[in-house]
């Protein structure tokens, strides 16, 4: 285990706004705010070492040890359940994953369900909780298509604002779960670094709770 | 699907260690073979680990499965005893982790501990869970729990059935954020929902641990539990490295009790896990206490230094005229410490830090 904790960050907005809010918690390495093409920053006066992956990919960084610690979206831990720590709920990045549909669905019972989606593990349990019997699509994008274009009766997936919903004259039908950003840790990690993780995850903590 | 089957070598050092650690506690060796009738696991599907085993048709017809663990295999294959069966054992297991790894042969090291187990039982195991670590690594953790603590809150707390595994799986997370929700949302009082965000939280040096737990108000099951641990705690003082963390998952249809998991810095999952499992031996029909450990000798891989920057010392290209004179000078050359490869023409791929051509009897630079 190196002296510094690596951080592992979303690429993209999500991943900026983490940043921002571990440097107000005292974790600031003015490189990661320089334009360029770099992947890993290190600011030895804070002990911290930030790379920034693809979202989908923090969660996997971090079960496996190249990150000590890292933000994942609910969605990713939900869907790959991998075997790591959830320190916190960082707030930020709310969105819900939904069940969307047209409108004017209705829902018969008696026939499965096609329901397309990203998130095949979510969708899956969610229906299971329901008890109903659904034919899971997995699609990798434009999820939106498939019920206009008759390939499933429902698609499951994040919402942020709707617009892209109302633009394609879908609705949300159903709310699956609340998503937002998390603190995840390494379990090894998290016991041979004890000291390092916990004051992080408290001076973090504070700063959530400060722009509450 | 691909396979992987991993160097055995890697791991012999460590056994050595192990072997000589467990025979000096008086453990045998066990040595099992390596098919078993699929029947045994078809019972106990929840106890092996991941959900796929490889399977074939024995000659005469039976459905014989490769073995995908030896805890199984070791309580259905030796008799009841008056006496503790101390068994020691170094196996190879075949499992699926998912649907996308392919089956993997994963080298396990250990131990099992059966028959009427008193405490001190119970404080050697624990003991030689920590001692195996030690002999890995001079840095290492041993975490252990009781599983009643979580289960005795759940009983004490009025949590209902259904709840219980959500509630183990948002502890195995340290989810204190969504772990209060779901207690606020099942109506649990503040008192216990704080007792429980205070269990999830624990971690601490074990006897620091007891102590804390013990100022924690706990009903009647827990406090049963957290008793017990505490009478271990005490015969396990002077063993180091040993954490409480309630964080710990094991299935509580097989573990009871105190179950540990094993961690060395390096490897990013434990590389040890055990506990006891009367549950699991008297499934089997066995009316005796078990506890045990096993450690995943294929994680060790990772500890192994990185490759030198050269494969072997010397290349030796030969032209083949002269065999004899060619291996007395190699016989000379690697006696005085020099690793030799001879070849007829360089091999992709490897380096070395000197090339040589052997003709006609003699060696030239």
């Amino acid at each position: 285990m190196s002296d510094m904790l690596n951080i592992a960050l979303p690429k993209g907005r999500l991943g900026d706004k983490v940043y921002a809010l571990f440097e107000k918690a005292g974790f600031g390495c003015p490189e990661v705010l320089e334009p360029g093409r770099r992947l890993i920053f290190e600011a030895r006066d804070a002990g911290v070492r930030y790379f920034f992956v693809k979202p989908s990919d923090v969660a996997i960084y971090v079960e496996r040890g190249a990150a000590d610690v890292g933000v994942a979206g609910k969605d990713i831990l939900l869907e790959y359940a991998p075997d790591v720590y959830e320190l916190l709920d960082l707030g930020l990045g709310r969105c819900r994953m939904c069940v969307c549909g047209k409108p004017d669905l209705r829902d018969d019972p008696r026939r499965t369900l096609r329901v397309a989606t990203k998130f095949s593990k979510i969708a899956r349990d969610y229906y299971a909780r329901e008890g109903r019997s659904v034919d899971l699509i997995h699609l990798n994008g434009s999820i939106e298509l498939a019920p206009l274009l008759g390939l499933s009766d429902v698609i499951v997936d994040i919402v942020e604002t709707g617009t892209t919903l109302r633009e394609n004259g879908l609705a949300v039908l159903g709310e699956v779960c609340p998503i937002s950003a998390r603190l995840i840790a390494n379990k090894v990690s998290y016991k041979f670094n004890y000291p390092a993780v916990t004051a992080f995850t408290a001076r973090v903590r504070e700063q959530c709770e400060d722009a509450k | 699907m691909g396979s992987t089957f991993s160097d055995p070598g890697a791991a012999d050092g460590v056994f050595l260690r192990l072997q000589g650690l467990y025979r000096a506690f008086g453990y045998t060796r066990y040595r099992m073979g390596r098919f078993e009738e699929y029947d045994l696991y078809a019972k106990n599907r929840s106890f092996i680990t991941g959900s796929s085993i490889l399977t074939f048709t024995d000659t005469d017809g039976r459905l014989m499965a490769l073995k995908p663990d030896v805890t199984l295999s070791v309580i259905k294959n030796t008799a009841p005893s008056a006496s503790l069966q101390k068994l020691y054992y170094r196996e190879s297991v075949y499992r699926a982790a998912d649907a996308f790894s392919g089956f993997s042969e994963i080298q396990q090291a250990g131990l099992e501990c059966l028959g009427k187990l008193d405490m001190y039982s119970m404080a050697e195991v624990v003991t030689l869970a920590a001692m195996s670590l030690e002999a890995i690594s001079d840095r290492y953790m041993l975490d252990l729990t009781h599983l009643g603590l979580l289960g005795g809150f759940f009983e004490d707390s009025g949590v209902p059935e259904g709840a219980r595994e959500e509630l183990t799986r948002l502890a195995g997370e340290k989810n204190s954020h969504e772990a209060g929700a779901l207690c606020r949302a099942l109506g649990l009082s503040q008192e216990a929902a704080g007792v429980f965000l205070e269990l999830i939280h624990l971690r601490a040096p074990l006897e620091d641990g007891v102590r804390a737990l013990s100022a924690l108000p706990l009903g009647p099951t827990a406090a049963s539990a957290l008793s017990e641990l505490a009478r271990l705690a005490i015969a396990l003082r002077g063993v180091e490295g040993l954490w409480l963390d309630l964080s710990l998952r094991a299935d509580p249809g097989y573990y009871n009790g105190v179950v540990m998991h094993g961690f060395i810095p390096g490897v990013p999952t434990a590389v040890l896990s055990g506990g006891r499992y009367d549950g699991l031996v008297r499934r089997l029909g066995r009316d005796a206490g078990a506890m045990g450990f096993a450690i995943y000798l294929n994680l060790l891989e990772r500890l192994m230094p990185e490759p030198g920057d050269f494969d072997a010392d010397l290349l030796l290209l030969d032209d083949g005229s002269d065999p004899a004179a060619l291996l007395k000078k190699v016989r000379e050359l690697t006696a005085s410490g020099l690793a030799v490869r001879v070849d007829c023409a360089a091999p992709e791929g490897m380096r070395f830090r000197g090339t040589a051509r052997f003709s006609g009897g003699e060696l030239i630079e």
